[in-house]
């Protein structure tokens, strides 16, 4: 076990001062002198000193000083110097402080005394604490409370330790007398404190006795009563019954704190219906009084947890949850959201959505900061809940629509998706869905809420009248044809000279290589897209207000290609439902002509790139169509594009239900689980009980007490050697990484016949490492062994590399000898975890990170899954790219991989591979990060793995 | 391939025992110490906000943040809470609008005070309410000792800051205080640190006062004793040191010895003075501690009271299982949860009674049947001495320890007061007792319950009694004189009772100091936190039917000193109910019974 640490201080290296320096101060009369010194013998400490030779100048001129913060800062001295020798015997000196002690225990000062009390709450050696006893127990009767807080935690300190109850007999009965007769609300609560800790009977006895006055005391006991009530209800849960009527009285408290610590009690005691409604409500009510963000927060935490078990309640309280809406904070509303969005059920559902609605509706009228983003997160909780419930899609569907041409292009491609998908599954809203989208298309601004637009209006326009508005939209949209003529080349070729600065100033800047939802690069993006649609005044147009016009003069060629498409459709479809030959025949021409005026201006010099491959592919072939129409291709425009995106929503329903199912599954009982008998046992409300240990080790973990007991043998895989079997000094190494730090368990072992004086076990680090503690020396007797300890810190996720050397001298050469030792690598991968993120964020953090590193793919595996699959088995990485995606024989693979390290860091990894024609694999590996590290060690380990492919 | 093996089992048992030695250090003695309360502030820090790099001796760059100070509050290594510190910054999202984060194992709490991070580190379990609140408190004191707000000053001030976090938060644990207080508590300014050091300067100066005295006695009587002025000088030496009383006594017995011979007799009051000086000295240094305020012989009484207290949770306690419809609006909505709780298969036991604390502060009695009888007295007297109210209750309760006790019937005996009124528990016969004064089951095959509590059987009432009956009256007479006011206080105790621990207890005006006794019957303490007077006499019989006590204190109205009350107990009732026989209803011995009676005043007060 490590040494307790109990205070940290900066310490500055160029302040150094000399242990002589420290000493000749510390022997002086000057009082500011001696506290200077003092202070700088307590850092010289922290820092990992040992300056035992201070110890006695400052017993024989620092312990009679009368200066209080001289005694106080003595205090601070002997607290944290070492107070045992090696072998856990408390050293012979420590007794001449004894006396001091006792004398500050006994000091007029009352304040003196308060601090030496709680001093002595931090010492653990029996051996100085006995002669202490008798006066620490008079300070008990002080009739200052100040002493008589601290000399009950005092009191309880020492009784706490092993020998405590040999020192302190008869200090529960002390105890108990001062609980019921002090005044003083803090020794109180200490008081209460000790009898829980140490005398849980008697505590609880004075608790039951004292029921009808709970609500009477202060905050800081009822705390601990609740404390001491969740302590023995785990312990023993029979004895609820009893304590939840203080719990209740509580309840009603006016100290918020208390009143929420009543209602996590309460939740972890009972699952009662009223229970858990009672806490539910304790928390909405902290939730609407309280106006500070953490609490929020948290207290939502607390609601999202009372979600998971009790759900059913958890229903009822839906709108009291979803008030917190009102706050201004983003993260509460999200969190609000994703509660609320949990718990609506068919009942409930029209309530939500009507509040949502008003939200909405809120939203626009106000103009604030961070409005776009609270409008995309109502749009996107509407839209799950249209899909959970369809019947309220009617309502919302038209509300929603009106952000269609919002300036806020996140939530506009959220609605316009969301209209994608009612009008597939809600077949009633069909035509007034198309209705109302031809009405507002001049709007959209966007150009991927146009082109998202553009296939609705292509795919569901079904009617002879909706086509035909359909194209006429369109056209509208696109102004009259041609884009531009040769004539219009010389006037404007000032303008477009200016148009070029600018997009080119725009493309530049988005001109990086951009990944794909599936995991390979494109040149032509949305990102580049949206950056482009910023309105811009056009040169020549012919004063058409049309967006589509300005979206394909700005250069938008995809968008070009879609309206081609959906122009193709709308005229085969036309062709099907016109009986007039005639009109089919001239809409199919329109159709012809705006196409080729696309080309043309793709083509032309107006513009400073001109149209990209695919989509003038895209374009020709909707053209081929129109002119040559055969049944096969039309058919795929007509129906399989609906049809496909049918099967996307089918698919994503299953894996939805999946989740769902899997989640389900978990909770499932184990075949040789207890079964409870919920008839025959009436107190049902016990069965959560059994696992509320986690309280105690809460605190275990946040310390780090939590040992893990790795299984021995597993231990013994890890061992490191470190030098040679002929070396004089043997010594190998286990090394334990725990999150931020790593321990190194070095055992040495003089294989030599005489005697080793002053080895020392020099380590140093390369990368974020760093040593915790100094190397001392030790003297190692022929063949014997020692267990020497290194904490070394880590501060970040990179391969750290520590070297070392083992440096000792004999007794007859008398220059020191060093070997040298293995050097230890720390592996990276155990500080990574596989984490998830979304698509969105996934792509804008590859946009932002700065650092990356491209490994080769260079590897024996022939099989592309296989490779992804030992790629993120080495690594240790999550794949985001959904499986059905990887799936096929196509030769080629990209995938994008994910994780998180414990210091917070994001490791990105994309992986393109393809197969060449001597079936070998092909590509790289990109990894990308925010700093250098990860990059470089992520790559470091996939360079290594990735040739050995079997093992 | 034979020799690599046996290198591999060379390392491996060099491993196991290297684990084995590990394994058996003690882990839980150190658990058990931090676990403490499930919700603790593990560390108090301040750290620099950009985690800019401070070691300059370090070869490479290190961009470990800079821990300015850091309080923890329970054990911890310095590993873990380095690293805790250490992984702070990177889970500190910019933009954020609440300033908490949450980690698996622990949560932040932190506010930014310019360039740095005020930190608290606390485990999950924690409540956020409560550390928001220190935080808070925190905060108000980092500008009160730091001079400036960056590294540099709260790195100068290190250690005061972490003096005002002990203060702030005790061992982990929230403290209610301000920023005045905590600032108080560093400055450690104590009055009575004061007051002892004056009291010791004055004790020193006395005693040089008395030195030179002596001294000059001694030079007039030079002319007498010239043969040992040699030894006075000496003997001077050691008294400057510390007088020693026996070394004078025989010094001066030298000296009388001497006078005597030669006749002189005028020096002989000198030393009388002088050793009674050395003992008031004496007394006051062995006192435990100068300022504890009560003298050392009034201990034993204050215990003898501090019992009285006691006994009245068990009172109160048992009050609710008496009137349950006499609640409120809200406890009857807390039935109302209870119910439904009940209801929903939650086991709630109502009226839960305390048995160990109960049992611990009222005697265990060993006889198989006690009976108590107990009148509680209700009296306000106006100053003038005209009774506001006066009221006596009586109730008798009976304990049994075993089940097969509890067939009996108790003989009642009484004396006729005027206004005397009885009244049983519906489960007693009333023709029994009105026709025979016999307490008896309706059911005479039931027993009476048995077990640890108190069983109430009757209860009476006397009404209308006069000023003559009362007890005890008290007298007060302020009445101001120059710059002081003088208060004389008298009781008079009538013939009828023999009081048992009484305490008048007056109140004063809020003073600086206890106020100045001029004459006592019976002793008297100042409880200056509640700035009253209490006058104490054990017992009032015959001997001291009437007392006075009179003392001092800055000038104050007269109103201040009222109400009095006054608490007593005597063994002897109003009525004088007694239980004359315990008639068994079967046919085995009598039980051994045992009687308590006592006379309580519960509210006695003169307004």
């Amino acid at each position: 076990m490590e040494k307790s640490c109990s205070l940290l201080i900066h310490f500055d290296k160029r302040s150094q001062a000399m242990a002589n320096e420290i000493k000749e101060a510390l022997e002086g009369n000057d009082v500011e002198a001696k506290i200077d010194a003092l202070k700088k013998a307590i850092m010289l400490l922290l820092n990992g000193e040992s300056l035992p030779q201070l110890f006695i100048t400052i017993v024989r001129y620092v312990l009679p000083s009368e200066d209080h913060t001289v005694q106080k800062l003595l205090l601070l001295y002997l607290e944290i110097i070492d107070k045992t020798d090696a072998r856990g015997r408390v050293l012979p000196e420590m007794i001449l402080i004894c006396q001091n002690l006792r004398n500050n225990l006994q000091h007029p000062n009352e304040y003196i005394r308060g601090v030496t009390l709680r001093f002595l709450c931090r010492l653990t050696e029996p051996e100085i604490l006995e002669p202490l006893v008798p006066s620490v127990l008079t300070n008990l009767d002080h009739r200052h409370p100040f002493i008589r807080r601290h000399a009950l935690l005092a009191i309880a300190a020492i009784y706490r330790l092993p020998t405590g109850e040999q020192l302190l007999p008869d200090a529960p009965e002390l105890i108990e007398k001062t609980l019921s007769s002090d005044q003083d609300l803090s020794a109180r609560r200490n008081a209460f404190l000790m009898l829980a800790s140490c005398a849980q009977p008697r505590a609880v006895a004075y608790l039951l006795s004292q029921a009808d006055h709970v609500a009477n005391w202060g905050d800081l006991l009822q705390m601990a009563a609740l404390d001491l009530i969740r302590k023995v209800c785990r312990a023993n849960p029979g004895e609820k019954g009893k304590h939840i009527k203080v719990i209740i009285s509580l309840l009603s408290c006016p100290s918020e704190a208390v009143v929420y610590e009543c209602a996590s009690t309460l939740v972890s005691l009972s699952s009662a219906p009223t229970a858990i409604r009672a806490a539910a409500n304790t928390y909405c009510r902290l939730l609407q009084s309280q106006s500070d963000n953490n609490v929020k927060l948290i207290v939502l935490d607390r609601l999202n947890e009372l979600k998971t078990s009790h759900r059913e309640i958890m229903v009822e309280m839906i709108m009291d949850v979803l008030r917190a809406l009102s706050s201004p904070n983003l993260d509460i509303r999200r969190k609000t959201l994703d509660i609320t969005l949990e718990l609506i059920t068919s009942r409930n559902i029209d309530e939500v959505v009507l509040t949502l609605k008003k939200e909405v509706v809120k939203t626009q009228s106000t103009e604030l900061d961070k409005n776009g983003e609270y409008q995309q997160m109502l749009v996107q909780a509407i839209h799950s809940c249209a899909i959970k419930f369809p019947q309220v899609a009617s309502t919302v569907v038209h509300l929603l629509m009106d952000f269609l041409g919002d300036s806020n292009v996140a939530s506009a491609i959220d609605v316009v998706l969301f209209v994608r998908e009612i009008i597939e599954t809600n077949h009633k809203l069909r035509v007034s869905v198309i209705t109302r989208l031809l009405d507002t298309f001049y709007q959209i601004r966007a150009a991927r809420v146009c082109s998202c637009a553009l296939w609705i209006i292509g795919e569901y326009c079904l009617s002879l009248s909706e086509v035909e508005s359909g194209i006429a939209t369109i056209k509208q949209c696109l102004g009259d044809v041609p884009f531009y003529t040769a004539t219009e080349e010389g006037e404007t070729a000032d303008a477009s000279k200016k148009l070029q600065q600018v997009n080119s100033s725009v493309t530049v800047s988005s001109r990086r290589p951009v990944v794909l939802a599936d995991g390979t690069y494109a040149t032509q993006s949305a990102a580049l897209e949206t950056a482009l649609s910023a309105p811009t005044v056009l040169p020549g147009s012919l004063a058409s207000p049309g967006n589509l016009r300005a979206l394909i003069l700005s250069g938008d060629f995809f968008v070009g290609a879609v309206i081609a498409s959906t122009l193709t459709k709308l005229v085969l479809r036309l062709e099907e439902v016109q009986p007039s030959k005639a009109e089919a025949n001239k809409a199919c021409t329109d159709a012809v002509l705006i196409m080729t005026s696309m080309l043309q201006l793709g083509q032309s010099s107006f513009l400073p790139h001109p149209i990209d491959n695919d989509s003038y592919d895209r374009i020709v072939l909707c053209i081929r169509l129109l002119c040559n129409t055969g049944d096969d291709v039309r058919k795929i425009c007509s129906q399989s594009c609906r049809q496909s995106f049918a099967a996307m929503l089918a698919e994503k329903q299953f894996q939805e239900n999946e989740a769902i199912k899997a989640k389900a599954q978990i909770s499932y009982a184990q075949p040789d689980d207890l079964i409870d008998f919920y008839h025959l046992k009436s107190r049902k409300g016990m069965s959560q009980l059994e696992l509320e240990d986690e309280v105690q080790d809460d605190l275990k973990r946040a310390t780090g007490e939590f040992m893990k007991d790795g299984d021995d043998a597993n231990k013994l895989n890890r061992i490191l050697q470190l030098t040679g079997f002929s070396d004089p000094v043997y010594a190998e190494s286990f090394v334990t990484v725990h999150h931020y730090d790593i321990v190194l368990d070095v055992t040495v072992i003089n294989r030599t016949k005489e005697t080793l004086q002053n080895l020392c076990l020099e380590l140093a680090t390369m990368g974020d490492l760093k040593l915790v503690d100094r190397p001392q020396n030790y003297t190692l007797a022929p063949e014997s062994s020692k267990q020497i300890r290194a904490n070394i810190k880590v501060s970040s996720t990179e391969t750290g590399v520590i070297f070392g050397n083992i440096v000792y001298e004999t007794s007859n050469v008398h220059e020191r000898t060093v070997v040298v030792l293995n050097d230890i690598h720390i592996d990276i991968m155990a500080y990574i975890s596989p984490a998830t993120c979304s698509d969105v964020t996934f792509r804008n953090m590859w946009a932002e990170f700065e650092w990356e590193n491209k490994v080769a793919v260079n590897t024996i595996i022939q099989d592309e899954r296989e490779f992804l699959n030992h790629i993120i088995k080495s690594t240790n990485m999550k794949c985001l790219t959904p499986l059905s995606a990887l799936d096929g024989n196509c030769g080629f693979l990209a995938a994008n991989l994910y994780a998180k390290s414990v210091f917070g860091e994001d490791a990105l990894v994309n992986i393109s591979v393809e197969k060449q024609a001597d079936r070998k694999l092909n590509g790289y590996i990109r990894i990308r990060s925010k700093t250098q590290g990860i990059a470089l060690s992520l790559g470091d380990k996939i360079t290594l793995k990735q040739k050995g492919g079997s093992n | 391939m034979h020799g690599e093996e046996k290198l591999e089992a060379f390392k491996y048992t060099v491993s196991t025992l290297a684990l084995l030695s590990a394994e058996s250090r003690p882990v839980t003695k150190i658990f058990l110490r931090c676990a403490w309360f499930t919700m603790v502030v593990l560390a108090a820090s301040i750290v620099t906000k950009s985690g800019k790099d401070c070691c300059l001796t370090f070869s490479f760059p290190s961009i470990l943040i800079a821990v300015l100070v850091s309080r923890q509050f329970v054990e911890m290594s310095r590993i873990r809470i380095e690293g805790l510190l250490a992984a702070f910054p990177k889970l500190v999202g910019t933009g954020k609008q609440h300033t908490f984060v949450e980690t698996e194992n622990v949560r932040y709490v932190y506010q930014p005070i310019e360039a740095l991070y005020l930190l608290l580190v606390t485990n999950k379990q924690s409540n956020i309410l409560e550390d928001l609140d220190t935080l808070r408190l925190l905060s108000k004191l980092v500008p009160e000792y730091s001079p400036s707000l960056d590294e540099e000053g709260v790195c100068k001030m290190a250690f005061e800051l972490i003096f005002a976090f002990d203060e702030a938060i005790s061992l982990g644990n929230k403290e209610n205080l301000t920023v005045a207080q905590v600032k108080q508590y560093c400055e450690m300014e104590s009055h009575e640190e004061r007051l002892h050091k004056l009291v010791m300067q004055n004790k020193i100066n006395e005693t040089k006062d008395i030195m030179k005295r002596k001294a000059s006695e001694i030079d007039k009587s030079k002319v007498y004793f010239i043969s040992i002025l040699h030894d006075v000088h000496l003997d001077m030496r050691k008294l400057r040191c510390y007088l020693h009383e026996p070394l004078y006594c025989t010094l001066f017995s030298q000296i009388e010895k001497n006078r005597g011979d030669k006749g002189g007799l005028m020096a002989l009051s000198g030393p009388r003075r002088i050793e009674s000086s050395f003992n008031d000295m004496s007394i006051s240094n062995s006192g435990s501690g100068f300022g504890s305020g009560s003298g050392i012989g009034l201990s034993s009484d204050v215990e003898s009271f501090s019992i009285k207290p006691k006994g009245r949770p068990s009172a109160s306690a048992t009050a609710p299982s008496k009137g349950l419809g006499m609640k409120l609006g809200k406890t009857q909505k807390t039935n109302q949860f209870l119910e439904s709780l009940k209801a929903e298969g939650e086991v709630i036991l109502e009226d839960v009674q305390p048995n160990v604390a109960q049992s611990k502060s009222s005697l265990p009695s060993t006889d198989p049947v006690t009976l108590t009888i107990e009148e509680r007295l209700n009296v306000v007297i106006r100053r003038d001495g005209a009774l506001n109210n006066f009221d006596i209750q009586g109730t008798l309760s009976l304990q049994i320890l075993n089940q097969e006790d509890g067939f009996v019937q108790l003989q009642i005996e009484n004396q006729d007061v005027p206004g005397l009124s009885f009244k049983t528990h519906p489960n007693i016969n009333k023709e029994l007792f009105n026709s025979k004064h016999i307490v008896g089951l309706k059911d005479p095959n039931r027993p009476f319950p048995a077990g640890q509590n108190d069983v109430g059987l009757m209860k009476w009432r006397i009404q209308g009694m006069d000023e003559a009956s009362l007890p005890l009256t008290v007298n007060c007479w302020p009445s101001v004189s120059g710059g002081e006011t003088y208060v004389n206080i008298e009781y008079e105790a009538s013939e009828s009772f023999d009081l048992q621990n009484v305490v008048i207890s007056i109140p004063l005006p809020a003073l600086r100091e206890p106020p100045s006794i001029r004459q006592i019957d019976g002793e008297w303490k100042y409880d200056s936190r509640n700035s009253t007077l209490d006058w104490s006499i054990l017992l009032i019989d015959h001997a001291n039917r009437s007392g006075s006590m009179e003392f001092v204190v800055p000038p104050a109205d007269s109103s201040v000193f009222f109400p009095i009350a006054v608490r007593f107990t005597a063994a002897s009732t109003y009525s004088d109910v007694k239980v004359a026989n315990v008639i068994p209803l079967r046919d085995n011995a009598p039980p051994k019974y045992t009687q308590r009676i006592q006379l309580i005043a519960d509210t006695y007060q003169v307004v």
